[in-house]
């Protein structure tokens, strides 16, 4: 982005009649052009949202790390530069180096990383904060020639990464890619002598522009695809496999195609990571079947759900995963080599992201490996997550047998032997609660989603509570899969969220959840902030049951009318 | 007016918007009353940007008004 854009989108959005979202930007220099960018690139990472950017006082690195946790600020970024650790590392000072210099240098940065290093720990405790290494380079202060690694050098790098791995464990926490943004700005580019000497700025403005970009799509709390349908046939490998059949296929350095099976590594990493991985292939399934049971396979058969095989329409077929999964078309990435089944797809499921798989092209694989990467990333690994693909095709196989079954709903549930359990612990704060609250659509209660700071805010409450539900039954666990947070008022409890995984979906957890929330406060009512939108039809449906009437906003159910309904009480 | 002076009031709208095109052509530090240092500065990187071209240290203190600027991008971009 020119700056000039970037001042165009800051005047576009200022003006927007939204919540505000507030960052606190802690650095030591001047922020100037900065402050343009990042309020560009957040206004559009957050387009729903009216940015307000806020920093501290030129200079004083350390005190705006202090201020950092008191400002409620939704967010907190932080830039640090070496001069700012040191400001004999920067152009402004007038101290001579020496050797001796040099070793002060290195202990004035090791006790100033740590008072930085609590800081952003002291913040992160309140609000989420991103972090940004030193992207600047070290002036020439040691006396060895600028191609040898310098001691001082080694040692600064030494200090700060060992900070930094220590950083990153904080829960709230995100530190910026030094690879990322060695790969989009050139370090020879980055320091603008100019305007550090004229304006205390020390970016170029093509660097300022990158760094405000990867920092504004770091601070927003990352909502990552959910699942990813592949073809086969010169995708997954190189090969038709109805022309050459199962041994002619190849994903090896032999026949020059071992990017296919560098596509199959990552797929298999996406998958232990809770992707749901399907496959949309034109071909005969007794084959696939076979080529799929090949040992050389580098990611296992059983990570996909389901298969779609057949010679019909790949869109259709696309339409039966989405309704296996249960997940909306905008969370799903469909990769294909055809240009024509990419479009045939993208025009029955607009909202489905279509990747072309550029077969024959090594680099390209590796480049949609990378942009795959980014739709998916996920800033940590949750415990529900490795078994979201053994849950889902559980769900289908128990989907089919109560459609069988359905004479004796309720029996057949009982069958299952299902524990449901509710945790109703507010710290430490489980980043399970947050990710099922923002990224669950259907069974959601009104769609209301939160920043991390304000959910941090609004469990620091009192009278807030929040109820994590588990489930497991005879076929293993489903993991954290639904959440009510609301508030105690008297003796009536006012849920204001309440959502639950698509995975959970005909158990009757909902109606155990309800009793269980009774009972834990004994509360005489409950009473639901409802909104209806456009995808929230399995919670209307629940709530219409269980009131006898289509929900309103501040809808209630009193403990008497929910227990004179049998339906809605499960035996202990 | 040319495409340099059209290119330059382009620059002029993104950091003051709210000043009309004769308004622009005719602003400086001493008769736009928000034009401070920052404005200075920020004009200063719009133009480089715009232009390619880098302004010499020495110049800032005349870059308060678009005629100035107008007649130093004249004299520098061939």
């Amino acid at each position: 982005m020119k700056l000039v854009e970037a001042l165009d989108v800051v005047k576009r959005t200022s003006q927007r009649p939204s919540e505000p979202f507030t960052c606190f930007l802690a650095a030591g220099f001047n922020l100037l052009h900065l402050n343009t960018f990042l309020t560009a690139e957040l206004s559009l990472v957050f387009a729903d949202r009216n940015i307000r950017l806020r920093s501290g006082l030129y200079g004083d690195l350390l005190g705006n790390l202090n201020r950092l946790a008191t400002t409620g600020a939704d967010a907190g970024i932080v830039l640090l530069e070496w001069a700012d650790i040191d400001a004999r590392l920067g152009l402004r000072s007038s101290v001579t180096w020496s050797p001796a210099t040099c070793a002060d240098i290195v202990d004035t940065v090791r006790e100033r990383i740590s008072q930085i290093q609590c800081a952003i720990e002291r913040a992160s405790a309140r609000i989420p904060v991103v972090v940004s290494f030193p992207t600047l380079p070290l002036p020439p202060a040691s006396f060895v020639p600028g191609w040898q690694a310098s001691s001082i050098e080694t040692e600064l790098n030494t200090i700060t990464q060992a900070a930094w791995s220590q950083i990153m464990r904080q829960p709230q926490v995100r530190i910026l890619s030094p690879q990322r943004l060695d790969m989009a700005s050139p370090l020879r580019a980055r320091l603008n002598v100019e305007s550090e000497l004229l304006a205390g700025f020390p970016y170029h403005l093509s660097h300022a522009s990158v760094l405000a970009n990867l920092l504004a799509q770091l601070t927003r709390y990352p909502m990552p695809k959910k699942g990813l349908i592949t073809d086969l046939d010169d995708t997954l490998w190189r090969g038709i496999l109805g022309e050459v059949g199962v041994e002619g296929l190849s994903w090896d350095l032999d026949h020059h195609t071992q990017m296919h099976a560098f596509y199959q590594r990552f797929l298999g990493a996406l998958s232990s990571e809770g992707v749901l991985l399907a496959i949309a292939s034109k071909n005969e399934p007794a084959l696939v079947e076979v080529a799929l049971g090949r040992k050389d396979l580098a990611l296992s058969p059983e990570a996909f759900f389901p298969l779609e095989v057949s010679w019909g329409r790949k869109s259709e077929a696309v339409a039966r995963i989405l309704t296996a999964w249960n997940v909306g078309p905008d969370s799903v990435v469909f990769i294909d080599d055809s240009p024509l089944e990419l479009a045939e797809v993208r025009a029955a499921h607009p909202e489905i992201e279509c990747i072309q798989f550029p077969t024959k092209d090594s680099s390209g694989i590796y480049e949609v490996v990378l942009q795959l990467r980014d739709l998916f990333g996920k800033s940590a690994i949750l415990e529900e997550d490795p078994i979201r693909t053994q849950s889902i095709r559980r769900s289908s196989a128990m989907a089919k047998a109560y459609k069988a079954d359905n004479s004796a709903s309720v029996g057949f549930l009982e069958q299952l032997e299902p524990e449901i359990s509710l945790n109703f612990s507010k710290s430490p704060v489980d980043p399970r609660g947050l990710e099922l609250v923002n990224k669950t659509n259907q069974f959601n209660l009104n769609g209301k989603r939160f920043t991390e700071a304000g959910w941090l805010n609004y469990l620091r409450q009192p009278e807030s509570f929040l109820a994590m539900a588990s489930y497991k039954d005879k076929f293993g666990p489903l993991g954290k899969i639904a959440v009510i947070a609301g508030r105690e008022h008297g003796n009536e409890l006012r849920v204001d969220s309440w959502v639950m995984s698509c995975r959970a979906f005909s158990r009757r957890i909902e109606h155990t959840c309800l009793q269980k929330l009774f009972h834990r406060f004994d509360a005489d009512v409950i009473r639901f902030d409802f909104g209806e939108t456009e995808r929230n039809g399995p919670i209307r449906e629940f709530l219409t049951e269980l009131l006898g009437r289509a929900p309103v906003p501040g809808c209630t159910i009193s403990r008497q009318l929910f227990e004179s309904r049998p339906q809605f009480i499960q035996e202990p | 007016m040319d495409d340099m002076e059209k290119r330059l009031v382009v620059c002029f709208s993104s950091v003051l918007p709210g000043l009309s095109s004769d308004q622009i052509t005719h602003a400086s530090a001493s008769t736009v009353e928000n034009w401070d240092s920052v404005t200075t500065v920020t004009l200063m990187a719009v133009v480089e940007e715009e232009f390619g071209v880098t302004i010499v240290e020495e110049f800032p203190a005349r870059f308060d008004s678009f005629q100035n600027i107008l007649s130093y991008l004249q004299e520098s971009v061939t």
